[in-house]
């Protein structure tokens, strides 16, 4: 009785330190994390950001996501590519059936535009996408912080919450993914009602009677679109001499610049903006030819800035750090996205690269991949770009002006909507397809689209260039009838024999 | 018959080859180098001039693991740091006999091997002699 009695006493005292010991374990357990150190902390949950916290996720590393605007998406899905589609899309849709619906055989009634409809519209589809980004944190198991991040050290970032207060996490590695903002034009300031970036012009308040728009980019020209169809009267000041920014063939510049025109939308290539005057009711700008000539001045009721996006980096403590900027502000990086200090890496438009959100959003996954499992992929000569006015623009590869400059050989087809079937019922006929190919090998070199969906398009054209398809490749690929995608198979046989078609 | 099969043949020498080849299923490479290289997208193709300052015996930090030794090479490859343990044969792992001199802790044994943890009702019924049980 008693040895029972004292092997039951050995025993409590056996379970008193065993139901004790966990207890001491997770408390020094919890004061070895107590600074909360992750496998990953990103700072921006933009599409670079967000991107790279869900795959981190699904990694299986301990991630925490940093933002600041309140919303998820970043300029993207706040106040850039998706609001401005919707936006172009309804506009579209309006002016076509203000303009271009009688002979098509639908007479419509009184045709009235209201705009904050047209704004709630454009909020609505902007809310779907940033909810579901959060719901996707969730799922994934991403942490979440709403606040401004900054470093306080190498591994350190200070977080001023959003709703008062202040935390800090540590991260094992960290991912700047701070994105980019307008570059402000000198002299002009931008106030979001006269003098607008392009995120003012996508809620202003009503269609202004003009509009001017600084910078004949893929914003600017989307912009331009969407308050011309609405009903602005809009000149489009650009100082090179061709639109469409960097990347544009000049053939596909030159053919949407007389479609847009014919849209009604005028154009003052190689000016230059010398300064601007917003003391009047009018915004005034003063113009200049590009090298020297005509002085000239333009009134508008409305000013757009859109002269190229800058990395944002502000207010984020680089100077805590040994991570480098160069000379543009870009975060400065190695090929696996590290920078100077190797455990900080940075994708996106904050770093080197175009300012795509496609980019963005592949380097988000390679760089998760050489954090995992040190092996990651971006091929950077196969990035498409897309221009969304009507007809779309989109290209992917080298264009015509490249391999001139480069001095490589190519051979060129073409093939016009105005000869596509599809087209031809929709009688959407602008534009054409133009491929370049190495003459010797037929290898695709680039492709460019302006016409009809081109946008959708593109995505034929990029997976032919990644997986260094010939022209015969594409042309011997069955396409289905009637389709404008058959235009992209006509334009791949007139580069290397002849279309049939035309 | 016999002037078919080399019209066939002929035919088939004339076959286009596709430029678009099947490569088979992706994998990582067996061994990366991660020592550090300009961003494809870089303006300068080049490295700042204080990186490669800042490292003078290695350009990296994983160039350096790459190549360190420790009881053998640290990390040879991806895939073998990938695999981890079970990317080795027992025996290629050596005896799991202590040296001597050293004894294992029982609490350094996995959980299976320890002791079952008592519930709260067993200590009860252990101090009241069984007599809990019947409260």
């Amino acid at each position: 009785m008693l040895s029972s009695r004292l092997i039951g006493r050995t025993a409590v005292r056996s379970a008193f330190q065993k139901s004790t010991m966990p207890s001491m374990i997770s408390a020094r357990r919890t004061y070895a994390t107590e600074a909360e150190q992750k496998d990953l902390v990103i700072i921006g949950g933009g599409v670079a950001g967000y991107v790279a916290a869900i795959k981190a996720g699904q990694e299986g590393l301990k991630v925490t996501c940093i933002e600041k605007r309140g919303t998820l998406g970043g300029t993207c899905l706040n106040v850039g590519c998706i609001p401005s589609k919707s936006l172009l899309n309804n506009s579209h849709l309006y002016h076509q059936i203000l303009h271009d619906s009688k002979h098509r055989g639908i007479e419509v009634g009184d045709v009235k535009l209201n705009l904050d409809q047209l704004m709630k519209a454009k909020d609505t589809s902007v809310t779907g996408l940033t909810k579901g980004v959060e719901y996707l944190f969730k799922k994934n198991g991403v942490e979440y912080i709403k606040g401004t991040g900054s470093f306080q050290d190498d591994h350190t970032i200070k977080v001023a919450l959003n709703d008062g207060g202040e935390t800090s996490v540590s991260g094992k590695n960290i991912i700047i993914a701070t994105g980019s903002e307008a570059s402000p034009f000198p002299g002009l300031e931008i106030d979001e009602k006269r003098v607008v970036s392009s995120t003012g012009a996508l809620s202003l308040a009503k269609v202004p009677e003009s509009l001017a728009v600084i910078g004949g980019g893929i914003i600017g020209l989307e912009m331009a679109s969407v308050w011309s169809r609405l009903g602005a009267k809009v000149t489009v000041i650009e100082f090179m001499d061709q639109i469409g920014g960097p990347g544009m063939d000049t053939e596909v510049a030159k053919s949407i610049q007389k479609i847009l025109k014919k849209q009604g939308i005028n154009f003052k290539t190689s000016t230059k903006v010398v300064n601007g005057d917003t003391s009047s009711e009018k915004v005034k700008l003063n113009l200049d030819a590009a090298k020297g000539g005509k002085e000239e001045s333009l009134d508008a009721d409305v000013v757009l800035v859109a002269i190229g996006r800058r990395p944002y980096t502000g207010g984020l403590g680089l100077e805590n750090t040994s991570v480098e900027v160069d000379e543009r502000g870009r975060v400065v990086i190695d090929s696996e996205y590290r920078t100077k200090v190797p455990h900080i890496r940075c994708v996106g438009d904050v770093t080197f690269g175009p300012m795509l959100a496609h980019k963005a959003e592949e380097e988000a996954v390679a760089v998760i991949e050489y954090i995992k499992k040190g092996y990651g992929h971006v091929n950077y000569g196969c990035i498409p770009s897309v221009m969304y006015t009507f007809p779309e623009v989109a290209w992917v590869g080298q264009s015509e002006q490249d391999l001139k400059k480069a001095g490589i050989k190519y051979r060129v087809g073409t093939f016009p909507f105005s000869a596509n079937s599809r087209a031809k019922t929709n009688l959407d006929t602008d534009g054409m397809v133009k491929m370049i190919a190495d003459p010797e090998t037929d290898r695709l070199l680039g492709v460019h689209i302006v016409g009809p969906n081109a946008g959708e398009m593109i995505a034929e054209g990029t997976l032919a260039l990644e997986y260094g398809a010939s022209c015969e490749d594409i042309a011997r690929t069955c396409h289905a009838h009637p389709t404008l995608a058959e235009a992209f198979k006509e334009a791949a046989m007139a580069t290397y024999s002849k279309p049939i078609h035309m | 018959m016999f002037a078919t099969r080399i019209l066939r043949q002929a035919a088939q020498h004339a076959e286009r080859t596709p430029s678009i080849k099947f490569l088979g299923k992706r994998s990582i490479p067996s061994s990366v180098d991660h020592s550090r290289a300009p961003h494809p997208a870089s303006p300068t193709h080049s490295l700042p001039e204080s990186w490669k300052q800042s490292s003078p015996s290695s350009t990296s930090f994983s160039a350096y693991r790459d190549h360190a030794q420790q009881f053998g090479p640290l990390r040879k490859t991806i895939k073998s740091s990938d695999a981890g343990i079970g990317d080795h044969s027992g025996a290629e792992l050596g005896s799991v006999k202590p040296p001597s001199g050293i004894a294992f802790d029982r609490n350094e044994l996995p959980a299976r091997f320890r002791r079952a943890p008592l519930s709260v009702l067993e200590i009860e019924a252990v101090e009241s002699g069984g007599a809990a049980l019947f409260a």
